[in-house]
Parts: structure tokens; C-alpha cells; sequence
């Protein structure tokens, strides 16, 4: 074989954000390579289709924080991507009743008057307050976290930015910026509203892939992390990828692609090959071996560094630094193909809520209690759950009558405890059968004939996530959004800006600022770095400064 | 007289601090405090026997010097306590400073890893503490005024700090600030008696467990004045006392068994106070030990802005530790520790996962069937507190929330000192049959005693999002609460509580000032 192993550029991983920073770079002009172990290509945002007619988004599921200028400028649709908001969403109770969520802001009002007309009046006033402070932050997930211990100009520069954006704010409003970024949700929504169904409604956002409760300090920030998409102008509004979540980055490897970079799947990698401190190239686990003086990981820190990265070729703080970075696994998935839509006899016939997220958590008690069986390695007893039907929008997801449901549900934990001990590896078949009866218990509030509706179910624990899709305990953030691992802090504390000690070897997932969710920004600004920091006179164009 | 310059309601270390301040300025002072007995939550009961607080170790020697005790001591020996992390299987951990033995003097396996983490956290602790020595930090004035300024010299300085730490410390300090003990201690030792007594001390007396993120941060508080724990000799009516005599030297007149039922205000500004005992009692500024949401009460909330009666009445301020004081008729053992050590702190938290159990019940308003416990018999190290072979023992008891499902009845109180007594019993097989008188103090009880908020031992928790400037709530946070001359000078404005008296040092000196601006 004469096949060419020279490239500018390696990118170890096909998720959305290797595939960004992929595109970005083929864009520039390199030559570019990217290895994924799986035979397809997606990370945790693939559609994968597991029983006959029915198309599932296993690992995400929906979309909103996806960063417009990525659209814009890998031009995404022209590839195939299409997003179709949703609207609204519902949390059921066991009593028979429901709490609708409505974008229309009258209808919202309405439905939160017919629970607690103090809320109703309660809630204008949140949601400004939330609003500003998406606005807020905002423009940060596309510039460089800086390093405040710095005195490089770009830091400096960032720093100031930063700086003059907090003064902007006025002291008041930056007051309430530090307390946004430190309180929990739960005390937060006690601050606005008296009613349990509506808080319980809303605190979902606070806790989904995290290992805290909704009344632990920093779960306010983990809420604005996933309301700070705006899908068609509407900050917050979240949405279906057409043929799920796997048509995004089908269409980014597309991008790419029409960019001249080539994608080979069905081997990862092995070994990162780093020479004198440099990184050379990669060493794939079917022997194979490419060479380029850049290479870039999608995967998160710990297994990019941890694993396959000689622990010798590593300053030995980094490594502890790394080993320290908090990677919990605390959700699991349930993909269920239905033979037809399920009853839903608390709403009304074809309520536009059915439509969008559904819940059956009643209280932020009830979650919290939740949380603190993950935290003795039990998934939750009443656990929160996510749930959607997306073939209601998007036909091609399911045969026709028939419907595809995803069910999101916090909390499982990665290291299960059995019989005293805690691990990964306790998660069988049983631990799986088990769980999903729990799960598909709380669907049945909703939905009472759910049993009689499954044609087929996927039940993904953080161990078969980890296992399939690499990301380390199956975190869907790469790593905890607590606030000592946000910022300059994300991952490593003087490795925020996309680099590792290994001159050429970059962090290009959600491990690096500005976090997890399918949004791009990690891997968009990582290729910026990529390119002022490798390239004379490759400066990205198009993307935000 | 029934006029003068200033009023301090509440005579406890704050509001003892705050009117010692003022007279040393030349202010005529009247400190009026409900309790018979002065000190507030550091007052001893009746016979002398700690009551409320029992141990000291964040004492400032900034507000020794402004309330005229001088630049060398404080007027009371103390002595420096050891803390033993008790451990159910009898191998305890003595910690003396940052150095960590077992019970039978032998080396301890993370001794150095113990070292190194105390050592990091003294240092972060004492950088802090220039924050805690001045107002916090805000920036409403000009940027050219003298204030301003002023405070910029003061970050400067504080940024000055940090930079000294070197790089690789700078970073760690400002990752590990905002992280949670659980994470932090265990990082650096496996779990057990140590990483459980560390991890009890970050949440002591807060409404949080270990693994919520910003626990550090109280750790590193405890340790502003490098976290040596010292018992005052002559008991806690000596550190009173001591307080009292400042001020009262100073030119202050306290008077206790007084209880304030209005602040009064006058064309938007405070005025004076009226008394239960119908006296009014003038004066142009009031400083107040209580909380700001009392305040606003007492003073009546049409005269405060409606946004900041809002976030008065959204300050957190959930007491969670209650005092179980017993009386003993001998000195308890401890089995696998010696008798000397009799005198340390004790400290049953026997793993930091079992604080976090510890701290699940009680935000369902449930108590701690197995509850953290710091306990100290002071009468070991100070035998003229009592006569003969008996001892106090004193406990602070976590947790033990102040909104306890179905209130504190008497079974309720009686079911939380089972649990107190039960759980040292585990370490003191012989101390049920020692007990000679109990009492216990819920959070419920501390409030209506003291006037704490929520009975909390900060008066508002100590989170994140209510330090500094946003302490107790935003927009309040330089000790001005509304109407002018009106002043928060007790544990929930910066920078905090424990007895320390900075708050109230802050206070009065930032009424001086904005007195001197007029």
C-alpha cells in the first residue's frame, strides 16, 4: 500500500467539535486527516439505526446551542443540515395533571396562571433576568478563556475585554452576574416562584449531565449553559436536527470533505507519537501510522492524556492536573421505537407541548433526592427524565404512524455500586433491565400505555456510552461545568487556550473552554488557535474575532 | 441621657466591636442588647459553661487594636487545642497545626499530604483576610474619587498578593477557591477520620454538605488567622468580657435586658430606637447586630427601596447547628486515646462521605440520625471552670435544621440529643452513665436567644453568591442598608461571622466615613 501519511493536520476523533476544527482547518487550506474509531461518524452526535425503520439519536438529542457562525461559515445546510425548532414542552404528575410550557409568551402566562397566578406575574421577570445573562455571556463561548496569570498581550487583551464587558454591566447588574454564576438553581427559582410543578419544570436545565443537585452553588450557570442557543432568533429555543442528530455532523464531514480533507473510520487511536516534546503524529490501533506536526484530540482530557499519551512524554503536574479534572458520569439513555403514539390521556388532543420536552418530575425536592442516590452509586429512584418524540416533526425517523422516543435520564451513575463496591464494570444486562423498568415507570405517568407501545428499546448506561462513544464515566460535557473547572480553569489551569505541553498536540472537544453541548465552539476556537499558533498566514476568516 | 451620637443594637462581638469603635472616635455610644448577658452567640451560660460558641481561632488582631486592646495580647490567656479526628475503630488522627500524628504519637501515612494541603490553605487564607479587613470592594462612586482610588490601591494590593504566590500557586489558588472540600481533600488523601474532620470543619454550622462547590472557600475562611483553635481561659465570659470592658473603656454605655421593638426613621433617615419598655432613645446613626431583613421590620419596610426589601427577603439564612451542652460527673474516655488529649477539640465525622450523608436529611428539614460533632471539654484544659471531678462537655451538632418538619418539639429536641449522645457514644462507651444535665439549643432556639437569623451561625450562609459585595444581598453590601445613618454591623454583612468582630469593625468605620463625607 502507497498510501500518503503525511498531513498538515490530525484530527483524532469524528465528533461535531473534531469534525469543526477539521473543517476550519481544511477551510485554511491544510491538509487535513481525521481517524475515528467507530465505523461512522458522529461522536455523541450520531443517528444510528438499531431496529429496522427506526432511526435513533442515540447520545444527544437536540439542538440549539450549535453556533450559527459554524453554520454560516462550513455552510452546513447547503451539506444537508436542517433544524426544526420545537415548541414547548410539559412536566406531567402522577394526579393526572400537567404543567405545559409554551414559547408564546401569552399562552405561558396563561398556563402558569392556572397553577399559581403569583408565578405568572414571577415569571416576566425571571426570564429577563436569564435573558440578560445569556446575552451576557454569549460572546465569550467564541473568544479565548484568558489566563489571568499572564502578562502575554493577547491575555492581557482578553482580560480587558472581559473587564470592560463587566463594567459595561454597571455594579448592580454585575452583582447579580456573580450571583447567577454562583447559586444553585434551586435557590434561584425559590427566589421567583412558589409553585413546586413550575420550579421542578424548570430546574431540569440546572442538573441534565451534571453531577450536582439542583441545590448545589453552580447549577444556575449549568441552566444558562443550555439556554444560551438561539435557534431562529428565540434564545433558548432548542430544536430537531432533520434524521437526528447525526445529520449534523454528516453534514460537517461533509463540509469538510468539499474542504479536500479526507476521513478514515473503523481504527482510533492508539498512541499519540510525541518526539522531544513535540507531537509527530498518530499510531492507530490497526497498526496504521500517520505523521503530521499538528495533531488535535476530539477526545476528552483524561483520555487523551491519560491514555494514550505516555505518561513519561507528560510533566508530572499536568498529568496530576489532569487525573484531577472531574469527569462524573451521572445520565443514561433509553432510545425507544414505538409502534405508534403513545397516549397521553392528562393533555389535550394534538397539544403543541407533546411535541417538545416532557417531564414527570413534580418537585425540586424530588430531584435533589434524586441526586443524592447518584451520589451513593444508585441511579435515582424517581429519576428526572427528558423525554421527546421527534418523529412527530420529523417524519424520517420512524415509519409512517409509527414513532421514535427518546428518554434522557439523570441520574445513573458510571461506577454503580453492587454488593459494596463501585464500578463501571457493574453495569450488565440485569443493571440495564433494571433501570429501564425504573425509567419506563416514570414514562408511564405520562404515557400509561408505554409497555404496550415499545417495539424496541436501546438502554445506553455511562458505561456503554463511555464504551461506545469514548467519552471518560459517559459525561456528555467532557467534564463537569462546576465553576473550578470553567473558564481558565477548563481543563488544566494554564492550558486553557486549546494547547497541552506537547507543543503541537491540541485539545479540540468540550474538556476545553467553553464546555460540553453541541455547539462547536471548542473546536471552532481551537482551530483558530491552531492556526495563528502553526501557520504564518492562515488567520480564520469569517469567524468571530 | 436618652440622646447620643450612635446606637449598637445587640451587644455581641460585632455590635460590641462596632460601638468600641465609634466612642474611640469620639462618639457617644449606647449599646442595648435583649439578653441579660452580653456576647451574643459567644455568651456562657449561667455557670460559666460555654453556651453558644466554644472555641476561637479567628480572633483579628485589627480589631484588637481599634477597640483599644492594644498591639501585643489580648487581655485573656488562651490555649491552643489539638483536634483529634475520632475514628470508630479507635485509630484516631491528632492534627497540632499542619502536622498530623495517630493517637499513639506514630506517624500518619498522609501526614505530608496533610501538611502540604494545610499549608496551601493557611496561605490562601491569609491573602484573603486583606479582604476581610476592609469594606468589600464596589464601585458605585467615580472612578477619580478619593474612595475609588483607595479601593483600586487595595485590589492592587490584593493582586500583588497573588502574583507573589508565583504562577503555578496562583493558578491553584483560583481553581481550588471555587471548588468543593469533598473534591479537594479527598485529591489529596483517601478517605477517613482526617479528610472527615477537614471536610466537617468547610461546612460548620453552613447548610451544605462537603461536595457542594465553594466549601473550600469556608475552609480557607477558618483559617484567615492560620487556623490554630485556642480555648479562652476564665472561659467565654473572659473573651466577653474583654469585649465589653473595650467598649465600656472607650465611653460606651451598654445597657442589657433591653429590647429594641422600632428603629426610627425621619425624612429618610434613622433617628433612634424605641425600646419595649416604651423609652425612645435618639440618635443619628443605628448600627444593628441582627439581620437586614429584622431590620427592615423593625425600622418598617416603607422606608426601603421595594427591590432591596426583595432581596432581604431572599437572603439565605438556614441555621443547621445546634448546641447539645452537657454536664458530666467525670471525665469521659475515649478508647485508643489518651487521657491528656481529653482536652482537644474532638471531631466524630469519621469520613468526609459521612458528612455528606450527614447533611442529606436536613434538606428535607429532617435531622442527622448520625450527625457531625465538634466537641470540646473545656473544663480539662481550664479546671477552675468547674469544681471537683465534673466537666462540661460542649457540642456543636450538625445537622439540625432551624425548619425542622413538625418544629422543635421537646420529643424532637429529646430524639437530637439521643442521636448527639449516642453517636459520642460510640467513641465514649462510658459517658451516657456521666451525664448529669443536658441542654439543648436548636438553631430555633439560638435565633430567639440571639437574634441570629435563621439561628444560622453566620447569620446568612456563607455561599459564594453571598460573599463580598454580595453580602448579605446585592446592592447592600457596604454595610448601608436604606434610610441614611442605618447600618448592618452583625455577621451577615462582609465578611462574615465566627467571632472575629470585623464586620463590626467594618461597619463603624464605614459609617464614620460616610459621616466625614456629609
Amino acid at each position: 500500500m502507497t498510501e500518503n501519511t503525511k498531513y498538515d493536520a490530525i484530527i483524532a476523533g469524528a465528533g461535531h467539535n473534531g469534525l469543526t476544527t477539521a473543517a476550519y482547518l481544511a477551510r485554511a487550506g491544510l491538509r487535513v486527516l481525521v481517524v475515528e474509531k467507530n465505523d461512522w461518524i458522529g461522536g455523541a452526535a450520531v443517528s444510528r439505526s438499531l431496529h429496522e425503520g427506526w432511526t435513533y439519536s442515540n447520545c444527544s438529542y437536540v439542538c440549539s446551542l450549535l453556533r450559527r457562525e459554524i453554520v454560516r461559515d462550513l455552510d452546513l445546510p447547503k451539506f444537508g443540515l436542517q433544524v426544526i425548532p420545537y415548541e414547548g414542552g410539559a412536566s406531567f404528575t402522577k394526579s393526572g395533571d400537567y404543567f405545559a410550557y409554551y414559547s408564546d409568551h401569552d399562552a405561558l402566562r396563561r398556563e402558569m396562571a392556572r397553577h399559581s397566578p403569583r408565578d405568572a406575574d414571577a415569571y416576566a421577570r425571571y426570564s429577563q433576568a436569564i435573558m440578560r445573562q445569556c446575552r451576557f455571556i454569549r460572546p465569550f463561548l467564541l473568544r479565548d478563556a484568558p489566563d489571568p496569570t499572564s502578562l502575554r498581550p493577547r491575555d492581557l487583551n482578553e482580560l480587558a475585554y472581559l473587564v470592560k464587558k463587566a463594567h459595561g454591566l454597571g455594579s448592580r447588574e454585575l452583582g447579580e452576574t456573580l450571583r447567577f454564576w454562583t447559586m444553585s438553581i434551586g435557590d434561584l427559582l425559590d427566589e421567583h416562584f412558589e409553585n413546586d410543578l413550575i420550579k421542578a419544570h424548570l430546574a431540569g436545565s440546572g442538573i441534565i449531565g451534571t453531577g450536582l443537585g439542583v441545590y448545589s452553588p453552580g447549577t444556575a450557570y449549568v441552566l444558562l449553559h443550555h439556554y444560551m442557543g438561539d435557534l431562529d432568533g428565540g434564545i433558548g429555543a432548542w430544536g430537531f436536527a432533520r434524521g437526528g442528530m447525526g445529520a449534523i455532523t454528516a453534514a460537517m464531514g461533509a463540509a469538510f470533505e468539499h474542504f479536500g480533507g479526507t476521513i478514515r473510520t473503523g481504527s482510533g487511536v492508539e498512541e499519540f507519537i510525541v518526539e522531544n516534546g513535540r507531537v509527530i503524529g498518530v499510531a492507530l490501533e490497526n497498526g496504521d501510522t500517520f505523521h503530521a506536526p499538528v495533531v488535535a484530540s476530539n477526545m476528552d482530557v483524561k483520555r487523551t492524556f491519560l491514555k494514550h499519551v505516555p505518561r513519561a512524554k507528560l510533566p508530572g503536574d499536568f498529568a496530576t492536573a489532569v487525573e484531577r479534572f472531574k469527569i462524573r458520569g451521572s445520565s443514561a439513555k433509553l432510545n425507544i421505537a414505538l409502534d405508534r403514539m403513545p397516549d397521553m390521556p392528562a393533555a389535550p388532543p394534538h397539544a403543541s407541548f407533546l411535541r417538545g420536552d416532557m417531564h414527570v418530575s413534580e418537585s425540586l425536592m424530588e430531584l435533589e433526592r434524586a441526586y443524592d442516590d447518584w451520589k451513593d452509586g444508585r441511579w435515582s429512584a424517581k429519576p428526572y427524565i427528558d423525554m421527546l418524540i421527534p418523529s412527530q416533526i420529523d417524519p424520517t425517523m420512524a415509519p409512517s404512524g409509527s414513532h421514535m422516543m427518546t428518554v434522557f435520564v439523570q441520574y445513573a451513575p458510571y461506577d454503580l455500586e453492587v454488593n459494596g463496591t463501585r464500578s463501571g464494570a457493574n453495569w450488565d444486562d440485569a443493571q440495564r433491565a433494571a433501570m429501564a423498568e425504573v425509567v419506563i415507570d416514570r414514562i408511564a405517568i405520562a404515557c400509561p400505555d408505554i409497555r404496550e407501545r415499545i417495539v424496541h428499546k436501546e438502554v445506553r448506561s455511562p458505561a456503554d456510552i463511555e464504551r461506545e462513544v469514548g467519552l471518560t464515566e459517559g459525561n456528555i460535557f467532557q467534564g463537569e461545568l462546576t465553576f473550578d473547572q470553567l473558564l481558565f480553569n477548563r481543563p488544566v489551569p494554564g492550558f486553557s487556550q486549546y494547547e497541552s505541553p506537547i507543543k503541537g498536540l491540541y485539545l479540540v472537544g468540550s474538556s476545553a473552554h467553553p464546555g460540553g453541548g453541541v455547539m462547536g465552539a471548542p473546536g471552532a476556537n481551537a482551530a483558530r488557535a491552531i492556526l495563528r499558533r502553526e501557520t504564518r498566514d492562515n488567520r480564520m476568516k469569517g469567524y468571530a474575532a | 441621657m436618652t440622646r447620643f451620637d450612635a446606637i449598637v443594637i445587640g451587644g455581641g462581638i460585632n455590635g460590641l466591636t462596632a460601638a468600641a469603635v465609634l466612642a474611640r472616635r469620639g462618639k457617644s455610644v449606647c449599646v442595648l442588647d435583649q439578653a441579660e448577658t452580653l456576647g451574643g452567640m459567644a455568651a456562657p451560660g449561667p455557670d460559666g459553661a460555654p453556651r453558644g460558641a466554644h472555641l476561637l481561632y479567628n480572633l483579628s488582631p485589627a480589631v484588637r487594636r481599634d477597640i483599644g486592646l492594644g498591639n501585643r495580647d489580648w487581655p485573656f490567656r488562651s490555649a491552643p487545642l489539638p483536634s483529634v479526628a475520632l475514628s470508630p475503630d479507635g485509630r484516631h488522627v491528632v492534627l497540632r497545626g499542619g502536622e498530623a500524628t495517630n493517637g499513639d504519637s506514630s506517624a500518619h501515612p498522609d501526614a505530608d499530604a496533610y501538611r502540604a494541603l494545610h499549608g496551601r490553605l493557611a496561605k490562601y487564607g491569609a491573602l484573603l483576610r486583606q479582604l476581610a479587613e476592609n469594606a468589600p470592594p464596589g464601585f458605585d462612586g467615580k472612578l477619580a474619587s478619593r474612595s475609588a482610588l483607595r479601593q483600586m490601591m487595595r485590589l492592587g494590593w490584593f493582586g500583588l498578593g497573588l502574583k507573589r504566590l508565583g504562577r503555578d500557586e496562583m493558578r491553584n489558588f483560583l481553581r481550588v477557591l471555587l471548588s468543593n472540600a469533598y473534591d479537594t481533600i479527598l485529591d489529596e488523601m483517601p478517605d477517613g477520620p482526617m479528610a472527615g474532620l477537614l471536610a466537617a470543619d468547610a461546612v460548620r454550622g453552613a447548610a451544605a454538605g462537603p461536595r457542594a462547590p465553594g466549601t473550600v472557600f469556608s475552609l480557607i475562611y477558618r483559617m484567615g488567622h492560620g487556623g490554630e483553635v485556642t480555648l479562652p481561659m476564665g472561659g467565654m465570659s473572659a473573651l466577653c468580657s474583654a469585649f465589653a470592658d473595650a467598649a465600656r473603656n472607650a465611653g460606651c454605655q451598654i445597657e442589657t435586658g433591653v429590647t429594641v421593638t422600632r428603629v426610627l426613621i425621619e425624612a429618610g433617615a434613622a433617628c433612634g430606637v424605641e425600646t419595649a419598655d416604651g423609652r425612645q432613645i435618639t440618635a443619628p446613626l443605628v448600627l444593628t447586630s441582627t439581620g437586614a431583613e429584622v431590620t427592615c421590620h423593625l425600622a418598617g419596610p416603607q422606608h426601603f427601596d421595594i427591590e432591596a426589601t426583595r432581596r432581604m427577603r431572599n437572603v439565605r439564612a438556614r441555621g443547621t447547628a445546634a448546641k447539645v451542652n452537657l454536664r458530666l460527673s467525670s471525665l469521659p474516655a475515649v478508647i485508643g486515646l489518651s487521657r491528656d488529649l481529653m482536652a482537644a477539640r474532638l471531631i466524630a465525622a469519621p469520613s468526609a462521605t459521612y458528612v455528606e450523608r450527614a447533611f442529606n436529611p436536613s434538606k428535607y428539614r429532617e435531622m442527622s440520625p448520625n450527625p457531625v460533632i465538634e466537641a470540646v471539654i473545656p473544663s480539662v484544659t481550664d479546671p477552675g471552670l468547674t469544681s471537683g471531678d465534673s466537666h462540661y462537655l460542649s457540642a456543636i451538632v450538625q445537622y439540625a435544621p432551624c425548619d425542622l418538619e413538625g418544629g422543635w418539639t421537646e420529643t424532637a429536641k429529646r430524639a437530637l440529643a439521643k442521636a448527639t449522645i449516642d453517636t459520642l457514644a460510640t467513641y465514649m462507651p462510658d459517658l451516657p452513665g456521666q451525664i448529669t444535665a443536658s441542654e439543648v439549643l436548636t438553631p430555633v432556639d439560638i435565633e430567639a436567644q440571639t437574634g441570629a437569623p435563621g439561628g444560622h451561625w453566620h447569620h446568612a450562609e456563607m455561599s459564594l453568591d453571598q460573599l463580598l459585595t454580595l453580602r448579605p444581598a446585592n446592592g447592600l453590601g457596604r454595610y448601608a442598608l436604606g434610610p441614611a445613618g442605618l447600618y448592618l454591623c452583625g455577621a451577615s454583612a462582609h465578611p462574615g461571622g465566627d467571632i472575629m468582630g470585623l464586620a463590626g469593625r467594618n461597619a463603624a468605620l464605614a459609617a464614620l466615613a460616610s459621616e466625614g463625607r456629609k
